[in-house]
Parts: structure tokens; C-alpha cells; sequence
């Protein structure tokens, strides 16, 4: 996604130290772009030296709960430190949710045997944005949604309406070669928090 | 602190113009309103998967094992016929749906969940309903997995895109059907209540239990409705949602992030917590959830938090889960439109945290112009929709 060009405005207000690998723009910063509103921050997991996913303690079997925190967490700490308070949406975009979880406890529930309390609590993707918006103290709405696109949407009407000051996009992408070949999840994910164009 | 803002909204009317439902009591309204008019709780020995093992074996299903896919059809096609909608006006309609996912995900090869995600299932049921089939891709569909909030995050969504003016109206529906991973996996979290009833807001209440929902609506322009000559059922007055930033699953104690939602859809419909004539509460049953929405509806409504009627109808259709927000919805509006306000069941004695004016003695009877749907969910998340008479 190199050809993409970021918004001058938002370029001048600074994006943190994603500003480092403007060669390789995430898509979701130029969508967000793209889509009307100014990007105040920006992640991806993995970027250039990024190793082993730290642990999510509470989350265990799959990747998908650790790269949302993961993710949020670095874009959040991207957000210049001058920012007002504001109320902070979370918006959680995932087509499939933690499939690796749902398929693990499908099997348990197949094989008659015993489901371990912590995947009720990891059930839903929810969960793990309510533990991103309790760790940063975001109290606007937490949403997930299916598609970019959607998520996008839904960022820049809470923002129009006042439901929020800022949102945190987070798009979680399964990878394309399946787990069970490479025997490691290749997911990833970006995250941005965006603002109503003009008012960062 | 928490920080607040103040909330705003397009200038267009939003009325609902179309709504269909399933429940444990049945597919239709008819069945619905003569459950919640009876107010016998639906609630029977689960036949429908193997529960051998697990704590409790009990829950709000209809007889045999209903397909989620044919039911959503069903309930989009007659809320859409219900609202009038010609086959041009279907092609132009975006679809919001609420689901926890394709039912078939979990047991698919790896390789072949792409085929089975959300976006895909929302698009199969466009396609078998012949919504948003003028509309760019990406435009026209839009899946919400939001837990117990998905249902009622989408209709918020959908009235602010219409009181806006960017669209004339969206179909909104959501679907669970009980199932054997979400029982065994409420039964492991040892959510679900252990008497065999749920008691909302009661002394003694001991959690939840799951229940079949999938329900439609059309959400839709004032000004639209209007030109086309269709009556709006209710108007969508208000609307409100925000996070307790408090815990993953666990909500604020004292309901921060509810009575937020609470207050931001009292702003939006321009009324007084006066105005508001019932309260279908999210209600959950478990001790601190209904606890705190207790102290959210003091913290939103003031004084009026204890004479306005409030009952949780989850007491007898259970909880639907993601499509919690459109049964409920539907319920809400049935007490609107009839002033019969379903009872609050399985009540044993009061609860001081709980002080609230609950429907108790049956059914009672009212003329609510103003009436409010509550929902919260894991993450801290939290809607309120707030309805008032045409």
C-alpha cells in the first residue's frame, strides 16, 4: 500500500512514530483516511522487530484476544500526550471473531468432555475490548463489527453525534494460510484512533 | 472521573415502520403477545442438544431444532411486508444484522472459515431476502457481533444514519437460536441460573438462562414513511450507548456506562425521565448485573427510577443473546402499542439493591407514550432505546 498518500492535515499533526514506516502505510490509516476522518495515531502488529506476542493474562488458546491488546495498546500509547480527555470509543472490526476458541470449545462440546471457565468470558469479542477500554479508561460505546468499512462507518457517526471524542479502530485479519499447515498463527492486526476531520 | 460529552443527532424523525419476531413462545407477534400476556415463563428441560453433564439442563427453546438462517428469512421477509416495502425499495435497503456468527463456523476446516464469516452469512440472508442488492458492496451489509448489545448497537446506528438524511431506511434484525456451545459454555462460566426460573431485580435471583430470539425491524425516515403512505408502528425517539471501561465481562457497579446510554437517548428524544411511562430493563438476573442497573436508572432517571414501571421480560422468554436488543425492542413496542406491560416473573421478595417499581401482579395495564429498552453486555457495553407513540 505504499502508493497510498496520507492526509496532509493529518500528517502534519503527527502520527507518532508509525510516521517511521510511511512506507508501508497500513491499509486501514488510508481507508480511515479515505473514509473522512483525520488519524491521530496508528499500529500494527507485527512491525519491523516485532518477535513473540506478549501473553493476555485471562485470554488463553488463540492469538485473537492477545493482538487486540497488543495493538490497541501500542496505538493508544501513540496518542500525543497534549490530547485533551475525551470520551474514547472502542470499534472492534472481525469477520470471524476468535474462530481458533470457537472451534476448540466446539470439539470439547462434540467429544461430551469439559470446557475450561475462561472461554465463557473469552466468548465474545466483546470481551477483549472491554479489557483494552478498562485498562485506558475509553467509556465511549464498544462496538464489533463485521468489515472495515462498516467499522469506519460506525467510527465517524459516534463522532459526528457526540457519542464519542475520538475512536479506536481495531481490524483484526485472519491470515491466509490456515494455522494447522504453518503450525503458528500468522494473524494480524492494525489499529488507528481517529478523530472528526479537522478537529484534532 | 468520567469523562462526558453532550450527545447529538440529525434533524429527521425515525419511526419503525415494519417488526417481526420469534420467541420461545413461538414464531410471530401473536405468540409473543400472548406469552407476555400470560406471563407464564417459557422456560422447560432443553431436548434440543445433549446436556447430560452440565450444571443445569434448562432453557427458553421452541420445539425442535429451528434452522437460524430459514428463521432470520422469515422474520426480514414479513417485517419488510409488514412495512410495505416494494422489491426496488428491498434492492435499496442496507441490512444490519446481529448474530454471534454463522452457527457453522466452529465445525468447519480451517481453511474454509472465510466462507463462513459474518460478512458472508449477512450477504447469503440479503441475497434471500432481496435487501441491499442495489447498493455498492460494502455499502449495503454490515454484521454486528457485539454480545447482548449487537442488536440494539445496530438500530442506534441505523436511526443516527437516518436522522442524519444519509439513507431512508435500514432493515435491522438479529438471531440466536439456543445451541449446545453457548449453553455448555454459559454453563462453565456458571452464569446460568440453577432453580430452573430467572429472577430479575429479585431477592434470591440466581442468574440467567438462554432463550431462542430472532426478530426484524425497518427503521425508517419519518419523512419516507410518510410519502409512501405507510403508518409508522412507534417513533424511535431516542438512542444511546456507552462503556463502563470497568472489566471484560463484569459490569461498573454502579452502572456508569448504562446510565450514560440511559441519559444520551432521554437528550436525543428531547424528554424528561417524567415522560417515560415503562422501562423493559436489560435484566439479567445475575446479583451484581441487575444491581447495577438499579443504581443506573437512579443515577439517569432520579427520583422517577422508582415509580416508573420497569420488568425484564428475559424472566420469560430468557436471553437471546445477540438478538436480545431486537426482541426486546419488539417486546417494548408491543407494551407501547397495546398498554399491556408484561410482568417482571419469578420475583420472590425484594432486593434493597434493587429498588425499583417492578411489574409484578400480571400483566398491568397503562398508556406509556414514552417507553425505554435497556441492554448491556460483556466489554461494558451498553444501550438504550428509547420509543415513543406515533
Amino acid at each position: 500500500m505504499s502508493d497510498l498518500i496520507l492526509d496532509p492535515a493529518a500528517h502534519e499533526q503527527g502520527l507518532g512514530t508509525a510516521e517511521l514506516f510511511v512506507e508501508e502505510i497500513p491499509p486501514l490509516t488510508a481507508l480511515a483516511t479515505r473514509a473522512g476522518l483525520d488519524v491521530v495515531a496508528a499500529a500494527d502488529w507485527p512491525e519491523p522487530g516485532d518477535e513473540e506476542l506478549p501473553k493476555l493474562a485471562g485470554f488463553v488458546h488463540s492469538s485473537f484476544n492477545p493482538l487486540v491488546a497488543a495493538t490497541a495498546g501500542r496505538c493508544l500509547q501513540r496518542r500525543a500526550e497534549s490530547a485533551p480527555p475525551a470520551v474514547t470509543a472502542i470499534v472492534l472490526v472481525t469477520s470471524t471473531g476468535d474462530a481458533a476458541s470457537a472451534a476448540h470449545v466446539a470439539g470439547a462440546v462434540d467429544a461430551g468432555g469439559r470446557i475450561g471457565p475462561l472461554f465463557f468470558f473469552q466468548s465474545v469479542p466483546n470481551a477483549v475490548a472491554g479489557h483494552v477500554a478498562a485498562k485506558w479508561g475509553l467509556t465511549g460505546p464498544v462496538v464489533c463489527v463485521d468489515s472495515t468499512d462498516a467499522g469506519l462507518d460506525v467510527a465517524r457517526l459516534l463522532l459526528a453525534d457526540g457519542d464519542a471524542g475520538e475512536v479506536l479502530v481495531v481490524l483484526l485479519e485472519q491470515a491466509t494460510v490456515p494455522e494447522a499447515i504453518t503450525g503458528t498463527s500468522h494473524d494480524t492486526a492494525s489499529a488507528v484512533v481517529v478523530v472528526e476531520r479537522g478537529t484534532a | 472521573m468520567t469523562a462526558t460529552m453532550t450527545v447529538r443527532r440529525g434533524p429527521g424523525e425515525v419511526v419503525l415502520t415494519g417488526a417481526a419476531v420469534l420467541s420461545a413462545f413461538g414464531r410471530g407477534m401473536t405468540a409473543l403477545a400472548d406469552g407476555l400476556d400470560a406471563g407464564t415463563p417459557a422456560f422447560q428441560p432443553v431436548d434440543r442438544f445433549d446436556v447430560t453433564g452440565r450444571r443445569v439442563g434448562v432453557a427458553a427453546a421452541m420445539p425442535g431444532s429451528p434452522v437460524l438462517a430459514d428463521e432470520l428469512v422469515r422474520v426480514v421477509d414479513e417485517a419488510c411486508d409488514e412495512a410495505k416495502l416494494s422489491t426496488a425499495e428491498r434492492a435499496g435497503a442496507p441490512l444490519f444484522l446481529a448474530l454471534h456468527g454463522d452457527p457453522a463456523l466452529a465445525r468447519v476446516a480451517e481453511a474454509d472459515r472465510r466462507r463462513h464469516s459474518s460478512t458472508a452469512f449477512t450477504a447469503a440472508l440479503a441475497g434471500g431476502t432481496g435487501l441491499a442488492g442495489d447498493l455498492p458492496l460494502g455499502a449495503g451489509i454490515r454484521a454486528y457481533t457485539s454480545a447482548c448489545v449487537a442488536a440494539s448497537t445496530a438500530v442506534a446506528d441505523a436511526a443516527a444514519a437516518i436522522a442524519r438524511g444519509e439513507l431512508d431506511r435500514i432493515v435491522v434484525a438479529g438471531g440466536y437460536l439456543v445451541d449446545a456451545d453457548q449453553f455448555s459454555l454459559f454453563d462453565a462460566g456458571r452464569a446460568l441460573s440453577t432453580d430452573g426460573q430467572v429472577r430479575p431485580f429479585s431477592d434470591g435471583r440466581r442468574g440467567l438462562l438462554l432463550g431462542d430470539g430472532a426478530g426484524a425491524v425497518v427503521v425508517e425516515s419519518a419523512t419516507a414513511a410518510r410519502e409512501r403512505g405507510v403508518p409508522a408502528l412507534a417513533r424511535l425517539a431516542g438512542w444511546g450507548r456507552a462503556g463502563d471501561a470497568y472489566h471484560p465481562c463484569q459490569p461498573h457497579p454502579e452502572g456508569h456506562g448504562l446510565a450514560r446510554a440511559i441519559t444520551a437517548a432521554l437528550q436525543r428524544a428531547g424528554i424528561g425521565a417524567g415522560d417515560l411511562g415503562y422501562v423493559n430493563a436489560h435484566g439479567s438476573g445475575t446479583a451484581q448485573s441487575d444491581a447495577a442497573e438499579a443504581t443506573a436508572l437512579r443515577t439517569a432517571l432520579g427520583e422517577h427510577a422508582a415509580t416508573v414501571p420497569v420488568s425484564s421480560t428475559k424472566s420469560l422468554h430468557g436471553q437471546a443473546l445477540e438478538a436480545s436488543g431486537v426482541l426486546e425492542l419488539i417486546v417494548t413496542l408491543h407494551a407501547l402499542r397495546t398498554g399491556r406491560l408484561p410482568v417482571n416473573a419469578g420475583f420472590l421478595a425484594a432486593d434493597e439493591h434493587c429498588p425499583l417499581n417492578l411489574v409484578l401482579d400480571g400483566f398491568t395495564a397503562a398508556t406509556p407514550s414514552y417507553a425505554l429498552s435497556l441492554n448491556a453486555a460483556f466489554g461494558g457495553a451498553n444501550t438504550a432505546l428509547l420509543v415513543g407513540s406515533a
